[in-house]
């Protein structure tokens, strides 16, 4: 049994990255380095308003004043912030009018990620807005959701064509001033996604993004705006994979999310970012912010699963500032090999009735070293909040970490909090008796680390919920199948 | 009653450090009153009851060594504000089993450093914090080699315009496998005070068993419904609530007479918020 | 037996309870007269225990129709502790711990309380330890139990044992006993249900809620009622109970239609 053990933590750590291919495709790019005639490059590149340039410049210069946080426990190597590209797109040639139109190229790579930018997409109801490196590539069924008033496209889109709204709530839930990153990524920002679900209208299918770091050597700095106005409801899919590279990539991503009053949004990630090779070689660094604020009666749920990235800093947050609003955060996060994650939620209670949960699964395996940090702050107006936190922690191995850093402060006297957490590994017992039903060892770590994980994965949509557990898979692979 | 009169009573032995060993009588409970500092070295095999209390505003750095199969019960109680540091460093088989009673504005911070294996550390706490008055209690419990046992129930209660703080750390070395290791922290908030809770969690090892909870708020509304099933008023089923909350950590002190005066303590200030 | 002759003690029309968005209670009619035993009898989920817990003012509840009376009065404006204080008592079927607080410390001022709002003196310390000791005796409660806090670390029995105890005690005019047999072993069973038979009054009565028909043996009811669905859809004498055991509720259930 022991060495059955053994050989699993091994082969663990031997698996290898399944999407690591670079696509062959001419790439256009601005020099490395970052100033104000950088920000201002891509903000011309990008055939931007003034109001936006000088937005850019404002967080720049903020930017400058800034340093980077060091208060997660993560072992974060030096960044040069001038070695980096700020923004890269693929060279094309003309505007696209169909599918076929799409570089050959660029279509057997989304392909191979399993990104099915075909018409059977409609048959699983996803619509993506895929983003290869910087620029928006193709948006699909656009007409399907414009029947219904709903705007989905790239955020430079929505700059040029819907500057009102984008004005209106682009900075309104992470301001450039919030940190380091989210000033770096206002000021760089390259594309991503902009979503509105006007008044009372119910999104009729999964809304998707895939995202790729593709150019070598670039920065990827997306941007993501969602509004759900009153009574809307939307169910927003973001995926991520990026191919293999040797030096360390950043990635540094913003998204905001704005759910006013009756109106329901539920975001789910699932990240598999480049983690680096079993030495701890290369490997994408993910500094991301993300945050929504709930208006009367809103609701905004977070789901992620985190396989991926060298470096993972990203804390989905809720600011419940209406009465009645829940905020809900759903989270596994598996490292490996050299793998760090610090990741976690923080729920803001400021509304009356506001209700948050909280379920955490770390998994740590290899060399890795994995923590949940997060803050539930209830202020001195949150009558009767409540709030739930369960953060578990599983070990595989013992060479690496599992940490759990809650922080409560709760401000009124009518508020219910509880936190619980739990550390364990996958018992002998429980492996002993998977293999006397004839289970093998690296099977049943499988389905123990995906029971585990089950009451997250079950937050999924359905068709996301098969690939992540898929992503489990693969990342206990070798062994483990 | 008073520390003051228990002790020129007589039933309670004034404590300046040092080893303790079997030249030392330990039949009496030990007290070091109002100390600046407090160096105690507890020699293999010895029993050792301590009483630390605080009844005069001070700062105060007590260092205590445990040898090999050595045992502690430790009483520390908080009457006046002040700024604590108490480090207890356990060797192999050793246990020590601490109180705390932290009734004013202080700051008191307890590492526990579990260096030998099967060393056992239990730790109850209570802190009581009202007025405009700020109670930060920090514990560090240090798994630092295999097979030792934690367990540690913090409890705190704020009411007025006071803050209570409660900063745990569950540290488990590479090393440390086969700990057990259990923190828990339950907090009431009364009138417009403010609570902070940080029970963490930094593990390196994987053969463990480790777990914390923390709550904020009590009205345990089922416990409530029980009472006024039975014809208690709501008022009074929340005092009981209170009382009970306190009574349950109150209650595992069990040094008398040392134990008396601590329930009178908190009796007393319970009674004045 | 029943005694047509007396008015109602307690009188439940058309009662409409829910939680949350969930109708759990949609129109129970009851009829209790001092002196009956009165079972209530169904399958899980159909409404038994939220019946017993809206009775006794339960606020997770929300009435949403309907009026019960007790003793004369319209219970449901009284708050929970008055409604123990005229004499109702609800035997829990999870009796919650409390810790730290001693079950002789709560008593005492359950007892008390209730004397008050009969206006009567409180009892001496003596008087009350008597009492204590007195009624432990009727469900075989080990005194020890009394220092302990409530219910903290009791058995599944002892729990049980002590909802009687504190009935005893109280001395409660209508006693309505969720599942008491739930989770007891015979001679549990056996003893909690002396005790219970040893409290009947002619001036008292008692609603058993129960699953089985083994408990009804040491308690005969003069009726029994099926709850089904959130409401009462029949009636009948303790032959009922009898023919539920037998031959299950499929012959009750097939012929309601909603």
């Amino acid at each position: 049994m022991k060495e059955n053990s053994q050989d699993i933590i091994q082969s663990l750590e031997s698996r290898e990255y399944q999407y690591g291919f670079t696509t062959d495709i001419e790439t256009e790019t601005l020099p490395k380095g970052l100033n104000e005639d950088i920000v201002r490059a891509i903000s011309s590149r990008k055939g931007e308003p003034e109001w936006m340039t000088e937005y850019r410049l404002k967080a720049f210069r903020h930017w400058q004043t800034m340093s980077l946080p060091t208060w997660a426990h993560l072992n974060i190597p030096p960044i040069d912030f001038q070695d980096i590209i700020y923004y890269a797109e693929p060279k094309q040639k003309k505007k696209l009018g169909s599918m076929d139109e799409v570089d050959p190229e660029l279509k057997r790579t989304f392909d191979k990620l399993g990104i099915p930018l075909e018409e059977q997409m409609a048959l699983a109801g996803v619509a993506v807005d895929a983003v290869m490196d910087s620029v928006s590539v193709k948006t699909t069924f656009r007409e399907t959701l414009a029947e219904k008033g709903i705007i989905f496209c790239s955020i430079s889109e929505a700059i040029r064509e819907y500057p009102e709204l984008v004005r209106k709530y682009l900075g309104s839930v992470v301001s450039y001033a919030d940190n380091f990153y989210s000033a770096l990524n206002a000021a760089v920002f390259s594309d991503g996604s902009f979503c509105y679900i006007p008044k009372g209208v119910r999104c009729p299918m999964e809304l998707s993004t895939y995202f790729r770091i593709n150019a070598r050597g670039t920065g990827q700095f997306e941007r993501t705006l969602i509004v759900a106005d009153e009574g809307a409801y939307v169910s927003y899919l973001e995926g991520c994979t990026a191919p293999q590279r040797d030096e360390n990539q950043l990635h540094a991503a913003v998204v905001e999310i704005v759910v006013e009053r009756d109106a329901e949004v539920k975001y789910s990630t699932v990240q598999n970012w480049y983690p680096g090779d079993k030495e701890g070689k290369g490997g994408v660094y993910n500094f991301v912010t993300k945050r929504g604020i709930c208006h009367e009666n809103a609701r905004l749920s977070w789901t992620q699963v985190e396989t991926g990235s060298a470096i993972t800093w990203k804390y989905p947050s809720c600011v419940l500032a209406g009465d009645n609003s829940v905020g809900e955060f759903y989270s596994v996060a598996m490292t490996n090999n050299y793998q760090q994650a610090d990741t976690g939620t923080k729920m803001i209670h400021l509304g009356r009735n506001t209700r948050s949960r909280i379920v955490s699964k770390g998994i740590s395996a290899g060399r890795s070293e994995n923590s949940y940090r997060g803050l539930v702050k209830i202020g001195p107006k949150a009558e009767n909040a409540r709030n739930y936190s369960q953060c578990d922690s599983l070990l595989i191995g013992d060479k690496c970490g599992a940490h759990t850093f809650p922080h409560i402060d709760c401000r009124n006297k009518s508020a219910m909090l509880e936190h619980e957490a739990t550390t364990s590994k996958i018992s002998e017992d429980q492996l002993f008796y998977c293999n006397q039903r004839g289970i093998s060892t690296e099977d049943a770590v499988g389905l123990i680390v995906n029971g585990y994980a089950r009451e997250v994965l079950a937050k999924l949509p359905m068709e996301f919920a098969v690939e992540a557990q898929k992503l489990l898979a693969i990342s206990l692979e070798g062994s483990v199948g | 009653m008073t520390f003051e009169e228990l002790i020129s009573s007589g039933a309670l032995r004034p404590f300046k450090g040092g080893v303790i060993d079997s030249s030392v009588s330990t039949s009496l409970p030990l007290v070091a009153h109002n100390i600046k500092s407090l160096k105690v070295d507890i020699a293999a095999e010895q029993q050792v009851r301590l009483v630390v209390a605080y009844t005069k505003s001070c700062q105060a750095a007590v260092e205590i060594n445990l040898a090999p199969n050595s045992s502690l019960e430790l009483v520390e109680v908080y009457l006046a504000d002040s700024y604590a540091n108490i480090t207890v460093n356990q060797a192999e088989n050793s246990r020590c089993k601490s109180l705390v009673a932290l009734l004013r504005s202080s700051n008191a911070t307890y590492t526990y450093a579990l260096n030998g294996r099967n060393a056992e550390s239990v730790f109850d706490a209570l802190f009581i914090a009202s007025g405009s008055e700020h109670a930060t209690l920090n514990l560090n419990t240090r798994h630092l080699i295999s097979d030792c046992r934690s367990a540690s129930l913090v409890k705190g209660i704020s009411a007025g315009r006071a803050t209570g703080e409660f900063h745990g750390l569950v540290y488990v070395a590479q090393d440390a496998q086969r700990t057990d290791a259990q923190q828990q922290n339950r907090n009431i908030e009364l009138d417009n005070s403010h609570i902070v809770a940080l029970p963490q969690l930094e593990i390196y090892a994987d053969d463990v068993r480790c777990s914390h909870g923390s709550t904020v708020g009590y009205s345990d509304a089922e416990a409530i419904f029980y009472m006024r099933q039975r014809g208690i008023s709501e008022a009074d089923a929340r005092r009981l609530q209170i009382e009970g909350f306190v009574q349950d950590v109150v209650s595992r002190c069990q040094m008398e007479p040392v134990c008396a005066l601590v329930h009178e303590a908190v009796t007393d200030k319970l009674s004045k918020i | 037996m029943a005694n047509g002759q007396q008015p109602n003690m307690l009188k439940i029309e058309n009662l409409h309870a829910s939680v949350g968005d969930k109708q759990i209670l949609k129109g129970i009619n009851l009829e209790v007269k001092a002196g009956e035993v009165h079972a209530i009898m169904g399958t899980n989920g159909s409404g038994k225990s939220t019946l017993a817990s809206v009775l006794a003012g339960n606020e997770k509840f929300t009435v949403t129709e309907g009026k019960v009376t007790f003793l004369g009065e319209n219970m449901l404006e009284l708050p929970i502790e008055d409604r123990a204080r005229k004499g109702l008592f609800l035997g829990f079927q999870y009796p919650v711990e409390i810790p730290g607080v001693t079950m002789a410390n709560f008593m005492k001022i359950a007892v008390n309380e209730k004397r008050k709002y009969n206006g009567q003196q409180p009892l001496t310390a003596a008087e009350f330890l008597k009492l204590m000791r007195e009624k432990s005796a009727i469900v075989e409660l080990d005194s020890k139990l009394t220092a302990r806090a409530v219910n903290e670390g009791f058995s599944g029995g002892e729990k049980k044992k002590n909802e009687i105890f504190q009935m005893a005690m109280l001395e409660p005019t209508l006693s309505i006993l969720d599942e008491t047999d739930s989770g007891l072993d015979i001679d549990a069973l056996r003893i909690v249900a002396t005790g219970v038979t040893r409290l009947k009054r002619e001036d008292n009565a008692t609603v058993v809620i129960t699953h089985y028909q083994r408990l009804l043996d040491y308690i005969v009811p003069d009726y029994v009622h099926v709850l089904y669905k959130g409401r009462i859809i029949y009636s009948g004498d303790k032959s009922l109970a009898l023919k539920l055991e037998k031959e299950g509720y499929d012959w009750l259930i097939n012929d309601y239609k909603e």
